[in-house]
């Protein structure tokens, strides 16, 4: 037999656990409150019935038996809630407020007893109440009885354990009322939570949990999910981004390859033109395209993942030196001057290839669009935010303001540079390992116009701060 | 050259042996990676051109059992995948080298002929001499008929690269893998400034250049 939905869930199993251990330190509780009031009852019974019994044998030490008799009878006249008894030697009755000694044996010294004692109600029925008594002999041989009817005091105990069993009873029923409240609310939660990981499961990504603030773990739980899901989303949006890139981006090379290959077979079939020619033309479109397919292609892996892969500490100067050193002779053939300022001491992290390839790209492009005469600078350093900065600076014609956000975009080219080769994508490369390495590109103007030239161009790619 | 070409493609294992040929090597081929071992231990070869992604064994597991039998014989691994990690887990499974498809043909012929080469020369040296030109790579020296030419460490480094294949096409790619360790392509010809540098110090105020161009593939130093 199934048990119904709510019992199985972990918090009411919970919550039971906690109520068995509950019941028990519970019934330990009654148990010690009921041995501490019930002995205290009886041990305040017995200290009364001493004292009395103390007072009436300071009369007989004073008085003698006769003073003890006549103290007897007030008392017994009186209110005082005793009983008592006088009795000779032999255990003759002489006077008091009960007719016999409960006591069967009368001791030599004294002796304690409890016993029941009849009377009769305001209805003349006879009730037995609980009853505790002293038997002593006095010094001149006489026996001396004073009991108490502790009825009351015990009617108190039975009092308290009722009122302990009634708090007992409540408590478990608020225990496992408050267990299906708590499980029911609980349940409640997670359904929702189990609600969206299903959408989830069926493609909805869209869907998230919600977070109530409480700051409990199971707002943790929804936050974890949520953030989760943000990532999984980005991630295949990002992914299904570059597949539709890619295939617009290659579709115009491919094109115009077609094209190319298509007028050079009619031109061969005719007679005409130079096949070898075609073949060599088609060959280097072929290889553009493969050249545009993998640079969209690492752009589209970067942009993917969540941050760059193989990621290592080094020195950025060092890489820096590295790469000035592949490009400074390319600078001096087209007469630029070239100049590196590389801060040491700094470390970065990061996939030293990546970053190379970054770092080519934009000597490549200042390279390429600074006149001859000009100059490129080439400079790492430390920026006081902490972040490291490795840049390019050149004395070309720049990039207008307007334009700089749409340069770093796939395929943008900017009308003076047409002519140059490439494909629009080495910015947009720069950009993607920037930002795969938790950084930024940032674009400004170079030193300014200067002779007509200029204003130049300050690239530069910032890796945040270790 | 015996070459064993294991490729699953058999379009492009047909062109790789066609061009191969044309190059005069010998070719036999293996459809995955359970034929290519059969047939590496059936025959002795200089190289083995292997594809990484195959049917029944690919080639990473094909060249660790390879090597786990003791065969040396240098591998160059042949991937669509060609991000830094599966590059250094080819090399790391016993490839000697790898190549990212698509590539141009002149590219394959000259890391094969590359990679054949180095097996012969096994022991370490300390002296390269091509025709008149020697290097001492102890004391970092080039003598060119006697005569010292100044170089600076990356010429030097590019300069034991070719000496080392001498007579062999290098690209421009296995340059800038072996001689810089970038495994990027540059958009501009930086290795053509770096080997025109180079000519110039070698070849200058000598009558007959070393240094050739060769076209469509890289360059080639002749004795």
């Amino acid at each position: 037999m199934r048990l119904p939905r709510l019992v199985r869930t972990t918090p009411f199993r919970l919550t039971m656990l906690f109520q068995m251990f509950f019941a028990a330190g519970a019934i330990a509780f009654l148990g010690y409150i009921y041995i501490a009031t019930a002995g205290e009852a009886a041990r305040n019974a017995d200290a009364e019935i001493t004292r009395e019994a103390r007072s009436l044998e300071t009369v007989y030490r004073h008085g003698g038996f006769t003073a003890l008799n006549e103290a007897v009878i007030e008392r017994a006249s009186s209110t005082r809630p005793f009983l008592y008894l006088v009795m000779s030697r032999t255990g003759a009755p002489v006077s008091g407020s009960v007719g016999a000694s409960p006591i069967p044996d009368p001791p030599d010294d004294h002796v304690w007893a409890s016993f029941r004692l009849t009377e009769t109600d305001a209805d003349g029925m006879p009730v037995k109440r609980p009853a505790r008594g002293l038997e002593e002999r006095l010094p001149g041989g006489e026996l001396l009885f004073v009991g108490a009817d502790v009825g009351e005091a015990q009617s108190y105990v039975v009092k308290i354990l009722n009122a302990l069993w009634g708090a007992a009873a409540l408590v478990l029923v608020l225990g496992v009322g408050g267990g299906l409240f708590v499980s029911r609310d609980v349940s409640r939660n997670m359904n929702a939570l189990n609600e969206v990981i299903n959408a989830a499961q069926l493609g909805d990504l869209a869907a998230r949990a919600k977070v109530r603030g409480t700051g409990d773990e199971l707002d943790d739980l929804a936050a974890g999910l949520n953030d989760m899901l943000e990532r999984l989303e980005r991630s295949i949006a990002g992914l299904r981004h570059a597949g539709d890139a890619i295939a617009h981006d290659l579709r115009s090379p491919l094109t115009r390859l077609r094209a190319r290959m298509e007028a050079a077979l009619i031109e061969a079939e005719a007679g005409r033109g130079d096949a070898v020619q075609a073949l060599r033309q088609a060959l280097d479109d072929a290889d553009g395209v493969l050249r545009t397919f993998g640079a969209v292609l690492a752009i589209a892996r970067l942009e993917a993942a969540a941050s760059a892969p193989d990621q290592t500490q080094f020195d950025p100067a060092a890489l820096a030196a590295d790469v000035a050193e592949l490009y400074e002779p390319l600078c001096e053939d087209k007469g630029l001057e070239f100049d590196a300022e590389l801060a040491a001491g700094l470390t970065v992290r990061g996939n030293r290839e990546f970053i190379a390839q970054a770092l080519a790209n934009l000597l490549d492009n200042a390279v390429k669009y600074t006149p001859a005469g000009g100059a490129v600078m080439l400079r790492v350093r430390r920026r006081s935010s902490g972040e490291v900065e490795i840049s390019v600076t050149d004395t070309g014609p720049g990039v207008p303001e307007d334009k700089r956000e749409r340069v770093v975009e796939r395929f943008v080219r900017l009308e003076n540079s047409r002519n140059e080769p490439g494909a629009g994508l080495g910015l947009s490369l720069v950009a993607a390992v920037a930002r795969a390495h938790g950084g930024r590109l940032e674009l400004d103007e170079g030193p300014g116009m200067l002779d007509g030239k200029g204003p130049g161009l300050r690239v530069a790619l910032v890796l945040p701060a270790e | 050259m015996r070459l064993l070409i294991v490729e699953d493609d058999l379009e492009a294992s047909e062109a790789m042996v066609r061009g191969l040929a044309d190059a005069g090597h010998a070719c036999v081929t293996a459809p995955d990676g359970e034929a290519g071992l059969k047939a590496a231990h059936a025959g002795r070869f200089d190289v083995m051109v292997v594809d990484r992604m195959m049917p029944k064994m690919d080639g990473v597991a094909m060249v660790e059992s390879l090597r786990q039998d003791g065969d040396q014989t240098p591998v160059l691994f042949l991937s669509a995948l060609g991000e830094i990690g599966h590059r250094v887990e080819g090399l790391k499974a016993g490839g000697d080298d790898y190549l990212v498809k698509p590539y141009a043909f002149a590219e394959l012929i000259a890391r094969v002929e590359a990679l054949a080469r180095r097996r012969e020369t096994g022991s370490v040296q300390t002296h390269l001499r091509v025709g008149d030109l020697e290097m001492d790579l102890i004391g970092r020296e080039v003598r060119r008929q006697g005569q010292e030419i100044d170089l600076q460490p990356r010429e030097f480094q590019l300069l034991e690269f070719l000496m080392r294949h001498a007579g062999q096409s290098v690209t421009r790619t296995m340059l800038l893998e072996r001689v810089w360790e970038y495994h990027f392509d540059p958009q501009t010809n930086v290795i053509d400034v770096h080997i025109s540098r180079l000519r110039s110090k070698i070849d200058k105020g000598f009558d007959r250049p070393m240094l050739q161009t060769v076209r469509g593939a890289g360059y080639r130093l002749d004795a």
